[in-house]
């Protein structure tokens, strides 16, 4: 069980208020990913909840009660940091055991959880070792380890990956969606990566500032963002904003297509520029596109075969039923 | 010549200078040990001029294992040594862990901690043993007769008066010319120190992981298994390297034992050969080949500690 409540949070700084007033509920089970750019307040959040900061206001629910004053340890969460923050000094067994001896548990369940856990994670060969003799993944495996023996309400993940290589990060991502699905525990998890979000969620909280842009499934982020910060932010590449005459058309202040959804051709289209940079990817092709008089550059997706210059000059054509159109306030039509 | 000779011969003046630096005082020490050598004797004045026609073989060694303090200085200078790393161990991590915590006026209160360290050993044995250990006119002498007085009033009081009454009027100790001016050594040194291992014990405290502390809290983990389970373990390095500097400090004190008791009741290893070097230095070279052993025997306790701590 983890319903998580979060009901008119804030959060300052001293004078500096990070979270304005804030509602979110992540249902039990559901796996919640806060995502937004640096310094926008998702880390603070999820330590809130985590019991690590204090609330300045408002008040956190568990299952229907009220933790706001409960101490961290007696929340019934486990948290996953972005350093792993082993423990040195302690072989990967003991590391894995710490919460259990904590809590005083037998010595022969202990062993029996830890065995258990080691063996779903890939770590029994590993067991005896010290954290510093481990790999990067394997070091985050361990902390993982350490927080499912604890059979916690809910998981934390405060950027988990961030310092792992790319290929590495692919990987933990599959095993931790893995992991959501054999234990349907609830987990909350950080990212400013917008394609962790999308992979692994099955919501995702964008936040800027502090304040919670919009809330939904990664398709529904997708297909209708709120406005304009979600729409950029959701999405790789990026989305083009047009913006003048051209928007006007469509009885907007600014309209946004993204790269995906123009078609590329060296004969005719609605618009037309100049190929800037092409980023060959195999599968597809980005290019870059300049002097279309609409936006400074258009990135546009392509097939992977299509063969443009640098140079040529091309026309593009919107997917007329992919057009986002924002107000002056950047609010969706 | 091979690519090897060019930095040897770099290195040799450096390394040279070093071995003489050590080779020529040793020597001479081990010559000394060996013949009669004495500063003044009417009786014998061929013995007052170190030479060979002077050998004695294992004579001064035999007169130095003879000598009734010998074993005791041995015992003593382990017994003050020892006590003063308990000690400033014990004392150095209980306040680096105050004192991390952020308080009003902690930069002041930082400075403060670490002045002792600052006072000469002289200075510090004079101000402990005549202004506070004194038994008549320190603050020992003041506090203990102070205390007598309270009892005695307190032994006609109503109710209370006949639990008083069966108390001992008390007996200022004497830090001077018995065992207990080895306690005052060890009380002062250890003062002096204290502020030592906490500087070095703080620095270390601040490069702790947070992270692993707030995992520790969220695991459960109240303050004294933070405590116990990180950060004395963190500290592990930081405590061996304490050790290690004080047990070379405090093998060769000196000033302390000389300003308390005048080595009465309360000799080291230095101590003795001091005595000795006032006339034999025979006996005096061979006590001190002994104190060269016995830091030798000290060292590889230590290095081995240090080793596998480092190790890790």
């Amino acid at each position: 069980m983890g319903r998580i409540v979060l009901e008119n949070v804030t959060k300052s700084f001293g004078d500096v208020e990070v979270i304005p007033p804030l509602d979110l509920t992540i249902e039990d089970g559901e796996f919640a990913v806060f995502v937004g750019p640096s310094g926008c307040g998702k880390s603070t959040l999820l330590r809130l909840i985590a019991g690590l900061e204090e609330l300045t206001s408002g008040s956190v629910s568990i299952d229907e009660e009220d933790v706001t004053l409960v101490p961290p340890s007696k929340r019934g969460l486990a948290m996953v940091f972005q350093s792993y923050a082993l423990y040195p000094h302690m072989s990967v067994r003991k590391n894995i055991a710490f919460p259990l001896r904590m809590s005083k548990m037998e010595q022969s369940e202990i062993d029996q959880r830890v065995e258990a856990a080691a063996q779903s994670l890939n770590l029994i060969d590993y067991l005896d070792h010290k954290p510093g003799q481990l790999s990067g993944g394997q070091r985050q495996r361990v902390a993982i380890g350490r927080a499912i023996v604890r059979e916690p309400a809910a998981f934390l993940f405060d950027e988990p990956l961030s310092n792992l290589d790319a290929a590495l990060r692919v990987g933990m991502r599959l095993e931790i969606g893995e992991l959501h699905n054999r234990l349907k525990t609830t987990m909350v998890y950080v990212t400013h990566d917008q394609v962790e979000a999308m992979t692994m969620a099955d919501k995702i909280v964008v936040l800027q500032a502090g304040v919670i842009e919009q809330v939904g499934s990664p398709l529904e982020l997708y297909r209708t963002p709120r406005n304009i910060f979600v729409a950029g932010f959701i999405g790789s590449p990026k989305m083009n904003f047009i913006e003048g005459d051209e928007a006007a058309k469509h009885g907007a202040k600014t309209i946004g297509v993204r790269p995906e959804h123009i078609s590329v051709s060296d004969s005719q289209g609605e618009w037309s520029g100049v190929v800037g940079v092409s980023e060959h990817l195999g599968s597809d092709t980005f290019f870059h596109i300049h002097e279309t008089g609409l936006a400074e550059t258009m990135t546009v997706r392509a097939d992977g075969e299509v063969g443009f210059k640098h140079g040529d000059r091309v026309f593009l054509t919107p997917r007329a039923d992919a057009i986002h159109k924002f107000d002056d306030k950047g609010l969706r039509i | 010549m091979s690519n090897r000779t060019l930095p040897r011969l770099l290195q040799s003046p450096a390394v040279i200078l070093l071995l003489i630096w050590m080779i020529v005082p040793l020597s001479m020490t081990l010559y000394f040990s060996f013949i009669r050598y004495v500063l003044n004797n009417l009786r014998r004045p061929e013995w007052t001029t170190p030479s060979f026609s002077n050998w004695r073989g294992f004579g001064n060694y035999e007169f130095v294992l003879n000598n009734k303090d010998f074993i005791f200085a041995i015992q003593n200078s382990l017994l003050i040594v020892g006590s003063i790393l308990f000690f400033t161990v014990i004392f150095g991590v209980l306040i680096a862990v105050l004192i991390n915590q952020s308080f009003p006026g902690r930069g002041i209160v930082r400075v403060l901690l670490i002045s002792p360290f600052f006072v000469m050993p002289a200075v510090n044995a004079v101000l402990w043993i005549n202004m506070i250990l004194d038994p008549v006119l320190g603050l020992q002498g003041i506090a203990v007769n102070g205390l007598n007085d309270i009892i005695v009033g307190l032994k006609d009081a109503p109710l209370v008066g006949w639990f008083f009454s069966l108390w001992p009027t008390l007996e200022p100790i004497s830090f001077r010319a018995t065992q207990t001016s080895a306690y005052a050594v060890i009380i002062m040194v250890t003062w002096q120190w204290t502020p030592f291992a906490v500087l070095i014990f703080m620095t270390s405290l601040q490069s702790e992981d947070q992270q692993q502390k707030e995992a520790a809290v969220l695991d459960g983990a109240g303050p004294w298994s933070q405590f116990r389970f990180l950060t004395l373990p963190h500290l592990g390095r930081p405590i061996a390297i304490v050790v290690m500097i004080q047990a070379i400090f405090h093998l060769s004190l000196y000033a302390e034992i000389e300003i308390v008791s005048r080595g009465n009741g309360n000799k080291n290893l230095p101590y003795l050969i001091g005595e000795f070097a006032n006339n034999n230095i025979g006996a005096a070279s061979a006590t001190g080949i002994f104190a060269v052993i016995l830091a030798n025997i000290v060292a590889i306790f230590l290095l081995r500690m240090i080793g596998k701590t480092l190790m890790e």
